[in-house]
């Protein structure tokens, strides 16, 4: 008999226009589109950024060698084009009006500056709330100076290693796939934590406020069924949408990656690939059911309460940002699973997923997290079956 | 047969029902004493004004809520002790009943004759009997949000009448209802007569209770006021109109 209420309460719910743009219309194909653009724009942000020609002024007595040499950088520094000032004055008010974008100031001593051995202080001006023109500014300078270093390295007679004893080189020794895992691993727990809990929503405010509300529920509790019966057929609902959206979700992110080039590094490619093995899924969605569970059952006593869909609505919503606020720890470096953590609804299941994600999470912690999401999932369908249970609840 | 004694149902009231009631007191008692019979092949009406306790008693009936002390008895069965096998013999239909608009009229009785337990083969000619009955044929594929009032109303007489039960419960099954849609309730209410089932309906309308009801309780404020026949109520009348025999009854 669950199985038939579970079969009605489906049919009606994949029916519900709201559900279904929540469940899978919004995972599927506007999380995807969103995070596509997003990159995208970005991406051609920084694209255009490089590709914009820099117009460069410059003042100083000593401008022509250094518009030599500025002309001679490799063009993979971006394409630039270079002016001469006759003083700070009208080189600032240039970049103002943005005849140019960098503006660059040798200091008038320069040549003495240079015979005595002396530091030379170039002077960049710039209008830093553009994008790209810091970066630009410090890659020229940065090359000016290594130029500056050899030719002073030259001119002493002093070869580069006679003034770098030293060289330091830091070998990693941890695997791509740890490095994604900490690097990124914190993103995958929050979109499914995310979607699972706004996919549990509307079922369940649908499922029980709205039957309240629209009258069904009173006649629906006349039937020859158990309380418990109906109320785990209704659950059951409530946690497949939860995972539907869940698995849609990254369905919609494994979509993007393979399909829409969000990971445009092949190397970055084949890490995920390698990172979705059977057990990765199966694993993954082992910590995700409990959770969904747990979603499920904090949610129904809620719109079991409630009276109206807007009242479960306005308790629900803020619940969501409890709930999936957590999630953003995965996005923190530092924090580990331990035996503390592993007992912090939500928190556990993040930490547990990025270190799976890794490939470093042992079963020892695997079996913590699980056993406590289970512990917590049963708790909740008690408490969903206490409030179920209370006639001023149920009748309105 | 229904037989209810000394049914008495006592709520707790929150803090904001007590503020809204104005009231001290940390309980409510919404049905006193009641103890009546109602037969089969007879209609029972449970008269009352706004608050009598109707819905409440009805609902016991209908194992929606527990009485807080008292007995009741549906077809025999202990229907506190055995609430689920009370149900399986009750039909239950209230005028604010909802239905799922989401499902086809044919979806939601397959429902729950499922729920009752009906076996496929008298669905089927339960289904069909009732359909032609109510004139549905032309509408049973469509989603119920799309029916009118009449529609939904005959679908919900459908839904209750599926299983075949013997004990009937309406609660102000035509409040709201305009005359024509209200027909099809009073022409079921007599039918479940004819077929000798027991009937209760509630009601705050004298002349539908004077159209249709064998039998009579009036109650006010949870207690019984007047309990016997409608032949009783009338020979005891003191004017010529039903309403104002009522009121005086609710009043005294």
């Amino acid at each position: 008999m669950i199985f038939r209420i579970f079969r009605k309460e489906l049919t009606d719910t994949l029916r519900d226009r709201r559900t279904l743009m929540t469940m899978l219309v919004i995972p599927i194909l506007v999380f995807p589109i969103i995070l596509n653009v997003f990159v995208e724009v970005s991406k051609s942000f920084e694209e255009s950024a490089s590709a914009k020609v820099m117009n460069i002024g410059i003042v100083g007595d000593n401008h022509d060698k250094y518009k030599i040499q500025l002309e001679q950088l490799p063009r993979t520094l971006g394409p630039k084009k270079i002016s001469t000032f006759k003083d700070s004055l009208q080189l600032r008010k240039a970049i103002e009006s943005k005849k140019i974008q960098l503006g660059l100031i040798i200091p008038g001593d320069e040549s003495l500056l240079r015979d005595q051995d002396q530091t030379i202080d170039l002077k960049w001006y710039l209008d830093a709330s553009e994008v790209g023109h810091s970066q630009r500014a410090q890659a020229y300078g940065a090359s000016l100076q290594s130029m500056a270093e050899a030719e002073r390295l030259q001119k002493l007679g002093i070869k580069q290693e006679q003034i770098n004893p030293l060289k330091n080189s830091i070998i990693n020794c941890a695997s791509d796939k740890k490095m994604i895992g900490q690097l990124a691993g914190g993103f995958l727990p929050y979109i499914f934590i995310a979607f699972g809990f706004i996919g549990c929503m509307y079922p369940a405010i649908d499922l029980f406020t709205g039957e309240k509300e629209r009258g069904t529920l009173e006649t629906l509790l006349t039937v020859p069924i158990s309380h418990w019966k109906i109320l785990i057929g209704k659950m059951l609902v409530v946690v497949c949408s939860g995972m539907l959206a869940a698995t849609c979700a990254l369905l919609g992110l494994f979509i993007s990656i393979e399909f829409l080039d969000l990971a445009a590094n092949k190397e970055l490619l084949e890490v995920i690939h390698s990172v979705l093995t059977p057990t990765f899924i199966i694993s993954m969605f082992a910590l995700l059911f409990p959770l969904v569970i747990f979603f499920a059952g904090v949610m129904i006593p809620v719109a079991i309460y409630a009276k109206t869909f807007k009242e479960a609505q306005s308790i629900i919503t803020p619940m969501n940002i409890l709930m999936v606020l957590p999630a953003m720890i995965g996005f923190f470096p530092g924090i580990e699973l331990n035996l503390n953590t592993a007992f912090i609804p939500v928190i556990n299941v993040v930490l547990a997923t990025k270190e799976l994600i890794s490939g470093s999470l042992s079963w020892f912690y695997f079996s913590c997290v699980f056993g406590v999401m289970c512990l917590l999932a049963i708790l909740a369908i008690g408490l969903s079956y206490k409030q179920f249970g209370k006639e001023t609840n149920i009748l309105s | 047969m229904i037989s209810v004694q000394q049914l008495n149902k006592t709520f707790t009231l929150s803090k904001q029902q007590r503020k809204e009631l104005h009231t001290k007191d940390k309980t409510a008692v919404a049905v006193q004493d009641l103890s009546f019979t109602c037969q089969s092949g007879r209609i029972f009406s449970l008269l009352g004004p706004n608050g009598a306790g109707k819905t409440t008693t009805l609902r016991m009936l209908a194992t929606l809520l527990k009485p807080s002390s008292g007995d009741i008895q549906i077809e025999g069965i202990n229907a506190i002790d055995n609430p689920q096998e009370a149900r399986k013999n009750i039909g239950f239909l209230t005028g604010s009943t909802g239905l799922y608009a989401r499902l086809t009229p044919v979806e939601l009785v397959d429902y729950y004759a499922d729920l009752y337990g009906v076996d496929k083969i008298t669905r089927e000619r339960r289904k069909e009997e009732l359909f032609h009955l109510l004139h549905m044929e032309d509408f049973l594929n469509k989603r119920i949000g799309k029916l009118s009032t009449g529609m939904k109303q005959k679908v919900s007489i459908c839904r209750t009448m599926i299983h075949d039960p013997s004990v009937i419960i309406f609660d102000e099954p035509t409040s709201g209802l305009d005359v024509i849609t209200a027909e099809n309730i009073i022409k079921l209410i007599r039918s479940c007569k004819d077929q000798g089932k027991t009937v209760i309906f509630s009601s705050h309308i004298m002349s539908e209770v004077d159209l249709l009801c064998d039998d009579l309780a009036i109650i006010h404020q949870g207690k019984l006021k007047f309990l016997g026949t409608m032949q009783d109520f009338k020979s005891q009348m003191q004017s010529d109109n039903l309403t104002e025999d009522f009121i005086r009854i609710v009043q005294a």
